[in-house]
């Protein structure tokens, strides 16, 4: 058994069954597939590259000067530290809001909602949600956050940004944190209610530590989800132009003023018509990827060390 | 199960500001929220404008000035189009309101009915350059005609510009000896600035005797043919115009100059049949036919209520306005005209 590996065996099986001739059929979907993979990742390295050779020299002259810049009509003052600073209460949002309801929601959904009607239509709600175009969650967000809660939100601010953002997650919240509680192994939670636990007992010290790390994966592409999205903070009032506010603004007044995010001052700046701000395009899109990348990267590390010590 | 219970600590501290946030808000809003909008405009020191994409570089740039000199005051400036800013200005949502075009007479209604009065402000001048690819040797000027017969409402369907002749004769043009060569388009697409004052200035005004003739709608006459390529994005105007030797589009004059290598601009001929070029010169002149004025209109009730809209404006009116305008890449206007406009804004 162990001196021939699977592989091994496959062949010397075909060899003797198709009497030696080639797997042409075979070779060539292996060469179409192989292909598939060489065209996206080519496209992918074409577009990274192109970006990082535009927006880098813009980035090693301005150095932190670009990370601490705010916005500005003049390409060489402009910087994106507002657009960091609204991104930043984006996640924030989503962290506080969308990821622990979403989580509780699918707890819900897979532990405890019994399999009638009602529950598969929700379930089945649920992902059609997730497959509704950005933009529409942008005209609910303007909708109940701009206009409905103005009191609250003040507007069009980050706050009614965030909200949106947090709904707009939350289906893939939902989803993903379900789908990783349905992977936990049905005997573990059997050995658990065979030792007398309750039902909270096995969800809290078995079920939910097993499907932590597919949780935590699904919570990071969804923020990474949100701080991607543009379309439906224009709805919601992501100011396109020049913006300050108040030095003596509060940090509530701040929040409920006029905000921008990364992926809008990249609209905004990719439409500008004067020389330098193609340059400052590219480079907004290199921070904005190493942002992205960042909280993958944290979630990953989070993921692994959780993993470890579960298993020691 | 220690690193999961760290996790929901923190996920508790990080809430807490969040809430506190949602909790104060709640108390100070209700107040201003209800006046702020039966009185028009904010007075807590916040200059909140919006309005034509094509003057929010301007606007951005004098308001950055103005910051820099007051830190106490908020203000923002949004650029979501002409039509759109006047729609929140009536609404009595902002201060000022940029605009690439006068107010049309049922934005005016609007505001009238809001009871919004404003005062009107001429701030600059931009062009319309229409361009081909510099590799066109065949065309060097047109006459609005010309212009009609390739890109107004009965173009549809040519693709050569050859097409184009036996209609540039029919309304009259000068020219009607267009080359035999693929017409490709690229412009605006109708919700930009840019595509309503190409049709105001190059389209409608041969359009209204066809219209007379009765070979056209009136509708018709303010549109351009529905088959070309349209973008709201000028660099892929761009990318079209360069994209074939016998390209025609057209584009804002600042961004033509900005990316004149990679454009040849037509020139236009003006009613007596001189070619003009698209140059700073020409278009302050008024020599330059296809050329739009740029404006800022301010609410009277922000002015009264609101110091801070009287300070920016005051602001504006200095020569960082004028110079803001040739910084944004845009045709200044002439001393008398910029006077005018100073004076207009001290009559208020």
């Amino acid at each position: 058994m162990g001196l021939t590996t699977t592989k091994q065996t496959q062949q010397a099986v075909a060899a003797r069954i198709q009497r030696g001739g080639t797997d042409w059929k075979g070779l060539l979907f292996q060469l179409s597939v192989l292909a598939s993979l060489v065209v996206a990742l080519v496209l992918l390295l074409v577009l990274l590259w192109t970006v990082f050779w535009d927006g880098i020299g813009t980035l090693t002259e301005r150095g932190l000067d670009f990370l601490t810049s705010g916005t500005s009509g003049n390409p060489d003052t402009a910087g994106v530290w507002q657009a960091l600073y609204g991104s930043f209460w984006i996640a924030v949002f989503v962290v506080v809001f969308a990821i622990p309801t979403g989580i509780a929601a699918a707890i819900h959904l897979e532990e405890y909602a019994r399999d009638n009607w009602l529950n598969r239509l929700i379930n089945t709600t649920i992902r059609n949600l997730a497959g509704v175009p950005s933009i529409v969650y942008g005209i609910l967000g303007f909708t109940v956050f701009v206009e409905i809660l103005d009191g609250i939100t003040g507007g069009r601010s980050v706050i009614a940004g965030g909200f949106t953002m947090a709904v707009l997650v939350l289906p893939i919240v939902i989803i993903t944190s379900a789908e990783a509680l349905r992977a936990v192994p049905y005997a573990i939670r059997e050995a658990g209610y065979g030792v007398g636990a309750s039902q909270w007992e096995v969800i809290r010290h078995h079920v939910l530590p097993y499907a932590l790390p597919g949780i935590l994966t699904g919570t990071v592409l969804s923020i990474a989800r949100a701080l991607g999205e543009a379309a439906p903070l224009i709805l919601v009032g992501a100011v396109t132009g020049f913006f300050a506010s108040s030095k003596d603004a509060s940090f509530t007044d701040e929040l409920q003023g006029p905000f921008t995010t990364l992926p809008n001052i990249i609209y905004d700046w990719a439409r500008q018509p004067q020389a330098g701000w193609p340059e400052n395009t590219a480079a907004a899109i290199i921070v904005l990827l190493v942002v992205v990348l960042t909280a993958n990267a944290t979630a990953i590390v989070f993921r692994n060390r959780y993993d470890k010590k579960r298993h020691q | 199960m220690r690193s999961q219970r760290r996790f929901l600590k923190i996920a508790a501290v990080a809430a807490i500001p969040a809430l506190i946030a949602v909790g104060c808000s709640d108390d100070d809003e209700e107040g201003t929220s209800t006046g702020g909008t039966s009185a028009g405009g904010s007075a807590s020191g916040e200059v909140v404008i919006s309005g034509s994409s094509t003057v929010q570089p301007i606007t951005s740039l004098v308001a950055e000035g103005f910051k820099a000199e007051n830190p106490d005051v908020g203000i923002s400036v949004d650029g979501p189009g002409t039509g759109d800013g006047f729609e929140l200005f009536c609404a009595g949502e902002t201060d000022i309101s940029n605009a690439s075009r006068p107010i049309k007479d049922e934005e005016a209604q609007a505001c009238a009915d809001a009871g919004i009065e404003y005062v009107e402000l001429k701030v600059g001048i931009d062009g319309i350059t229409v361009a081909t690819s510099p590799a066109n040797e065949a065309i060097e000027c047109l006459d609005e005609q010309a212009i009609y017969a390739i890109v107004g409402p009965e173009s549809t369907g040519f693709d050569t510009w050859a097409a184009a002749n036996e209609l540039a004769a029919e309304v009259g043009s000068e020219y009607t000896d267009l080359p035999d060569a693929p017409l490709t388009i690229t412009g605006p697409g109708e919700e930009s600035g840019t595509y309503d004052t190409f049709v105001e200035l190059a389209i409608t005004p041969t359009a209204e005797t066809r219209v007379e003739e009765g070979k056209i709608s009136e509708d018709e006459a303010e549109s351009t043919r529905p088959d070309y390529q349209s973008s709201p994005n000028d660099n892929v105007i761009v990318q079209g115009i360069e994209g074939s030797d016998t390209s025609f589009g057209w584009v804002g004059y600042a961004f033509y100059k900005a990316e004149a290598e990679r454009m040849k601009a037509i020139a236009v001929a003006g009613e007596d049949g001189t070619c003009v070029e698209p140059t700073d010169e020409t278009i302050a002149s008024g020599e330059y036919p296809l050329a739009r004025d740029l404006f800022i209109y301010v609410s009277k009730a922000s002015i009264a209520e609101n110091p801070s809209v009287q300070a920016f404006v005051d602001f504006y009116m200095t020569d960082a306005g004028t110079q803001a305008v040739a910084d944004a890449g845009y045709v200044q206007l002439t001393d008398e005209d910029w006077q005018a406009t100073v004076d207009a804004w001290n009559a208020v």
